[in-house]
């Protein structure tokens, strides 16, 4: 039998369906205001060069014992977890009763191209730590870290742990070595000396164009091609706009983070062989002893399950669960699925941990 | 006799639906923004000009700044897709049957003419043109017979410099040989998309196959531009997860990297003949500025610490001594009743 039998004039009205699209977007896109980001108010409680720590204002008073700490990752901008009204991991949480604070790291410019991990982990985050215990009235917080702001949370915890309550990550990266694993693969032939004495601070856009590459016909046409079935909705037209406004405002990496975190961690994978030394002092994730959620995504592209699973076998803790969420990288946040299941799962398995 | 009629008949309908297509379209435009869509030979005309079309009346109603990037994205991805369509169109009003056909047909569908030229210097457009573009077939063998020629540039760049502009002469052969370099990479890179695009094409043929059955079979052209797109991506993680993909990637990356620094090198002697500030010495005293921050964050972190731990110290001296406790008096009373008495020793000692 054909394995294709298209009729003609199917083909036909599928161009013309799109072709409606397209002349109705002539009317929508005019409609739609600059897409906004941001669906809970906040507050600034700490502020530290370009680095900036908010308290996000529930509708009611929070009834957890201990705040949340929210540690992104430097390559993209923080407001994901808040992007709008109805796919918002804080508003979500702060419903449940959480007090959630966040890190918002800034657009490194030329003045933080000297910025070390050290600076990072054992400066802005130690620091913000702080702030945070000390405006929220407590000795220990909990911290949740995202992405490559997951890897310096299991840092932070593996130097710091008694500032912590509970660690929580989220698509974050712990062997980097994983056949799967495309970035990593990648970096791995790079001369990274070369490439920051080069460039000093990485560019945003170079950032973007090697994730682009990581599946260039999905996301650099198919995603566009879908967008054709949207273009008359003005609600759907927004989310996508939304959600390519955060995609590619993206930040500058400061050059001397940028080239540790290259070689330590895609390179070197040091925090599964050993060795990792921030600010000159051992990291080892043995040291975690403080319960820890593992949270990732089954279909992530960038972070792949393989690279974030094995957590569980290098952390010292006994207290160790680990949630495999259905979706990908973005999905864990934006998606109906993740409002529905990744905040309650966070706010039940802190309520059995938090005193 | 009969075929050629039927064929003729076919070809009529063809026509005919294309007209139809482009009345429909100019119909639609004009309702949503009284514009109108070029009328001229709608038999001849690309499916994808609807939308070059749609991009002008776009451009002329000013779209916002913040959604033209949206939009130009939108339209690099959806001209492949329009041609797709019409070259799917095309083939099923054949009543072509053959897999190969349908792939050939496909493969030419993303090589359509009228490309937007400025993507050519877009390395991610560039390697899409060749993942999916059917000229990339020959472009090893190509690579291949450019080599004698590169040699000869590069030996050439061997030549001893010599005499008072020796250093400026031997800057512009480091410079030369590292754009030569670059280029090597970027054709070794573009020899592995074009592999990647030749798998592509491959697995497109067997997940094909796999629809034969009654109920898989593919039915719109925009399931098929899925399976399509399934079979590019899986065709280029294999190449892309490859170890030699991982060699010459790493090598691309730091064959442009000397290429630029060669760059900033001749940047910097012109700054330095002009009297103006370098990238060396801004980077140089932005290193002391930022070494200097942090000391200075660590002296007052310690400061802060050092005047806790006197406080506390104080506070337990003033309770050993029998006094008030150090937090429940101004400062400056403490101090001068810590200077009244005399010294005792603490626990801490």
């Amino acid at each position: 039998m054909d394995p294709i039998r298209i009729d003609p004039k199917r083909a036909l009205d599928e161009a013309l369906r799109a072709q409606q699209k397209l002349a109705a977007s002539l009317r929508t896109l005019r409609q739609v205001e600059d897409v906004d980001y941001g669906a809970t108010d906040k507050e600034e409680i700490y502020r530290e060069d370009k680095v900036v720590v908010y308290r996000y204002k529930g509708k009611g008073k929070p009834t957890a014992k201990a705040p949340i700490l929210i540690c992104y990752a430097l390559v993209n901008r923080p407001y994901m977890v808040d992007l709008q009204d109805d796919r918002s991991l804080v508003k979500n949480l702060l419903a449940l009763g959480e007090d959630v604070y966040i890190i918002d790291w800034g657009y490194p410019d030329g003045g933080d191209r000297w910025l070390t991990l050290d600076d990072y982990i054992n400066g802005y985050i130690r620091r913000s730590v702080d702030a945070v215990a000390k405006h929220a009235g407590v000795k220990k917080i909990n911290l949740l870290g995202i992405c490559q702001g997951g890897a310096f949370s299991l840092c932070f915890t593996a130097l710091h742990q008694e500032k912590l309550q509970n660690l929580i990550t989220m698509v974050t990266p712990v062997d980097f070595h994983t056949r799967d694993n495309m970035l990593s693969h990648w970096t791995r032939g790079m001369d990274v000396d070369l490439f920051v004495d080069t460039l000093g601070n990485v560019p945003a856009d170079l950032m973007n164009w090697c994730y682009l590459t990581l599946k260039p016909v999905r996301l650099n046409q198919q995603k566009y091609v879908a967008m054709l079935d949207i273009l008359d909705d003005k609600v759907e037209l927004e989310n996508f706009l939304r959600m390519e406004k955060w995609i590619f405002d993206s930040p500058d990496q400061a050059g001397e983070a940028f080239r540790e975190f290259i070689k330590d961690f895609y390179q070197g994978n040091k925090l599964v062989t050993g060795g990792l030394k921030i600010g000159g002092k051992d990291v080892s994730l043995k040291n975690i002893t403080l319960p820890v959620l593992n949270i990732f995504a089954e279909q992530d592209h960038l972070v792949p399950p393989s690279a974030a699973r094995p957590l569980g076998d290098h952390v010292g803790t006994k207290d160790y669960t680990q949630l495999a969420f259905k979706g990908g990288h973005i999905g864990i946040y934006v998606s109906g699925r993740a409002q529905r299941e990744v905040p309650p799962a966070i706010h039940e398995w802190l309520a059995k941990r938090t005193r | 006799m009969a075929k050629d009629h039927g064929a003729t008949r076919t070809l009529e309908d063809w026509q005919k639906t294309s007209r139809q297509y482009w009345e429909a379209w100019s119909d639609a435009t004009r309702k949503a923004f009284g514009g109108t869509a070029d009328a001229t030979s709608p038999d001849q005309m690309p499916w994808h000009e609807g939308l070059e079309q749609w991009s002008r009346m776009f451009d002329a109603g000013k779209a916002q700044n913040a959604q033209s990037e949206t939009v130009e994205r939108l339209l690099a991805g959806a001209r492949s897709y329009f041609a797709l369509l019409q070259s799917m169109a095309d083939q099923s009003s054949q009543g072509n049957a053959d897999p190969q056909a349908w792939t050939e047909s496909l493969r030419n569908a993303f090589n359509f003419p009228g490309a937007d030229a400025a993507l050519v210097d877009n390395p991610l457009a560039r390697a899409m043109r060749e993942l999916s573009g059917s000229g990339a077939k020959g472009f090893e063998q190509m690579m291949e017979g450019l080599q004698p020629a590169l040699r000869e540039v590069r030996a050439m760049l061997d030549l001893p410099a010599f005499g008072y502009a020796r250093e400026h002469q031997e800057q512009h052969q480091r410079m030369a040989k590292a754009w030569l370099d670059y280029q090597q990479e970027t054709n070794r890179y573009n020899t592995l998309i074009a592999r990647a695009s030749k798998r592509a094409f491959e697995l497109f043929e067997d997940k094909l196959a796999e629809r034969g059955e009654p109920g898989r079979q593919v039915d719109s052209v925009r399931g098929l531009y899925d399976l399509w797109v399934d079979a590019a991506e899986d065709g280029y993680a294999e190449v892309a997860l490859s170890d030699e993909f991982r060699e010459v990637y790493g090598a691309l990356v730091n064959a442009q990297m000397r290429v630029r620094q060669a760059m900033q090198k001749e940047v910097e002697k012109i700054s330095n003949d002009l009297g103006m500030p370098t990238r060396t010495e801004i980077d140089s005293i932005g290193k002391r500025v930022h070494e200097l921050h942090r000391a200075s964050r660590n002296r007052a972190e310690d400061d802060a610490a050092l005047r806790a731990e006197i406080a506390a110290l104080r506070a337990e001296v003033e309770q050993l001594t029998g006094t008030r406790p150090i937090a429940a008096q101004p400062q400056g009373a403490s101090i001068r009743k810590r200077a009244t008495k005399p010294a005792t020793k603490s626990s801490k000692e």
